[in-house]
């Protein structure tokens, strides 16, 4: 084991690197959770919570941020792997009761992570090849992650403080030997021991033969390597990131190369999460029949899509923004809730429910919060970019409200309900 | 298997530093750390104990929500999930990337240090960007859920970056090798003359 880690002795891997490299990471896994945690609780509410509205390109920053950052985390979290690896091979493997729950921590920290950022990945190109469900687990692990997170820096704190700046790292540094392991040279002295005590040189045997073809390979030099290493981390941070953020941040489309959604594809210049055939709402939204309930104190009053285009009519310009990272900015035209709402007589504190005509589907009945109802720019949208609203995008009307998650800017709207308590 | 006769190799993740010895860690009762008062230290101890056990709970949490949420049947998934993550990164990937960093070195006697690290640096970028890439190409086979899921020609955009890392890999590489043999900047003899 002692021969594993030196082989793997390498001037990248040394507490410092880790310490470096962690912190990014640290950085990357807090906002991945905190965006994470945001965007569950706009879709998963508890009845005290009340949410900003603006800026309304709120959530489209947040969302793009949880995906961005979790993308970065490839790049970060194998080079994180790459510093700490010689650690594997610790030895003893287990010096007692407290070593063995750290390192069980730690493969529980870094299978999950790879399995978080890999599922996430995946959910971005609706491709699901796992056999459990992704959001609960995707959630759950998100919690696991970050009590991991925060259980490592405890137990790493004094190497952390230690290696935290970088002259105080260079104190210990200046034999250039600061490796996760001693950089012994092995042969002679070591040889003429080994011959002395099995008769048998140490290279001999495959597993000599292999520790000493990899001895003789030469060292690259320290600093070089801790350059070229850090200048590789974050070039290929910056490739992964900058080829893929077009998806939501506008100044990168045309270097979107490998986003699951490019800017402008769809109908009406939007792309589609949930299609009307997957939804199977074809049917009951083009029937003429159609009209949109509106239910308040056991009060109900249909209005037809000609009525609702009769009221007065508001655009407003309002980025449709999903759970995948992407986002689309868009002008809508449609009616006021607020104004749809006082019709009703609605007080102005209650939230409300909307229905549509999906019958099956997570996110066919959701809530919205009095913030949102009342707010000037959330409409019952009947135009999409100056035509008729797509069947695609929720014909014959669907919700449009500034810093929601897409999947909670209802398309073919049946109902609209107070919840009255 | 030669022993660990200093007692410097084998510490955890992040921890061995046998040039200074003195953040020696087992567990949660390090060392302090030499020249550093005990009041910190007693100071670090309590912030450690706080950050361990915040974690704890948040870790139960995340196990309780797991449990709570998802169907008992489909647990072992997630566990063979991780599991499979852990051995597909050590038993699988790092390896190879050991074996290719000696590979290049060895291959690399003959030219400088920083053209073995451009050429590493070439294919890490290139390996991790196919991590992010390569899903898109097979996700785009199984016919997306609709036409602007995936509405890209991945596989040409693939292999024009990894052309255009190649090309510029190779460049820097050659510009580096050529300025090494022959200096930019050639100082004139006619010193003392």
């Amino acid at each position: 084991m002692y021969e594993a880690q030196r082989s793997l002795a390498s001037p990248v891997r040394n507490p410092r690197m880790a310490t470096v490299i962690g912190r990014l990471l640290g950085i990357a896994f807090l906002l991945c959770f905190g965006t994470g945690l945001y965007s569950h609780f706009l879709q998963e509410p508890l009845d005290w919570m009340r949410f900003a509205t603006r800026p309304e390109f709120l959530y489209q920053v947040t969302q793009g941020t949880h995906i961005i950052a979790g993308i970065a985390c490839f790049p970060l979290l194998l080079a994180k792997l790459y510093i700490v690896f010689p650690a594997l091979f610790a030895y003893p493997p287990v010096r007692g009761f407290w070593n063995f729950l750290e390192r069980a921590s730690i493969a529980l920290f870094v299978g999950a992570s790879l399995v978080q950022i890999t599922i996430g990945l995946l959910n971005t190109y609706q491709w699901y090849p796992w056999p459990f469900p992704f959001r609960q687990v995707h959630f759950a692990l998100g919690w696991v992650l970050i009590g991991l997170l925060v259980i490592h820096i405890g137990v790493k704190l004094p190497i952390i403080a230690r290696y935290w700046n970088k002259s105080s790292a260079e104190d210990d540094d200046d034999d250039d030997d600061d490796h996760l392991v001693d950089a012994v040279s092995p042969n002679h002295a070591e040889n003429a021991e080994a011959m002395r005590l099995w008769g048998t040189s140490r290279t001999g045997g495959v597993t000599g033969r292999v520790l000493d073809y990899i001895d003789t390979t030469p060292r690259s030099a320290s600093r070089l390597s801790r350059r070229g290493f850090l200048t590789t981390v974050g070039v290929a941070t910056t490739a992964v990131v900058g080829l893929t953020a077009g998806q939501t941040f506008t100044p990168l489309n045309a270097v979107n190369l490998f986003g699951p959604r490019k800017k402008g594809v769809g109908p009406q210049g939007v792309p589609v999460n949930r299609t009307s055939e997957q939804a199977r709402v074809a049917d009951a939204a083009m029937d003429p029949a159609w009209a949109l309930t509106l239910a308040v104190s056991g009060t109900e009053r249909a209005f037809t899509r000609a009525e609702l285009l009769a009221l007065p009519q508001t655009e407003v310009t309002l980025p449709i923004a999903c759970v995948e990272g992407w986002s689309q900015m868009a002008k809508w035209r449609g009616v006021r809730l607020r104004d749809l709402t006082d019709l009703m007589s609605a007080d102005p504190e209650t939230s409300f429910r909307l229905i549509s005509l999906e019958e099956r589907g997570s996110f066919s009945k959701t809530q919205m919060g009095r913030e949102y109802v009342r707010d000037p720019l959330t409409l019952v949208a009947l135009e999409l970019n100056g035509e008729t609203l797509h069947l695609e995008h929720g014909y014959p009307a669907r919700m449009i409200a500034p810093g929601r998650p897409g999947v909670l800017q209802t398309k073919w709207l049946s109902r609209i309900e107070a919840i009255e308590s | 298997m030669r022993a660990d006769a200093n007692g410097s190799g084998g510490e955890a993740a992040g921890v061995g530093s046998p040039s200074t010895g003195a953040v020696g860690l087992t567990g949660l009762t390090p060392l302090p750390p030499a020249g550093i008062a005990a009041s910190t230290s007693t100071r670090m101890r309590r912030i450690r104990l706080v950050l361990v056990g915040g974690g704890v709970l948040m870790l139960a949490w995340g196990a309780f929500v797991m449990f709570d949420s998802v169907r008992l049947t489909r647990i072992p998934g997630v566990a063979l999930w991780i599991g499979a993550a852990i051995l597909l990164h050590d038993a699988i990937l790092a390896p190879i990337v050991f074996a290719l960093g000696i590979a290049l070195r060895r291959a690399g006697r003959r030219v400088t240090g920083t053209v073995i690290a451009i050429v590493q640096g070439g294919i890490i970028v290139g390996s991790i960007m196919s991590l992010i890439a390569v899903p898109t190409i097979v996700a785009k086979n199984f016919a997306p859920a609709n036409a602007t899921v995936l509405p890209l020609n991945y596989a040409l955009n693939f292999g024009i970056f990894w052309l255009v890392l190649a090309a510029l890999t190779a460049g820097l590489s050659i510009w580096v090798f050529l300025r090494g043999r022959y200096p930019a900047v050639s100082i004139p003899d006619d010193t003392g003359r």
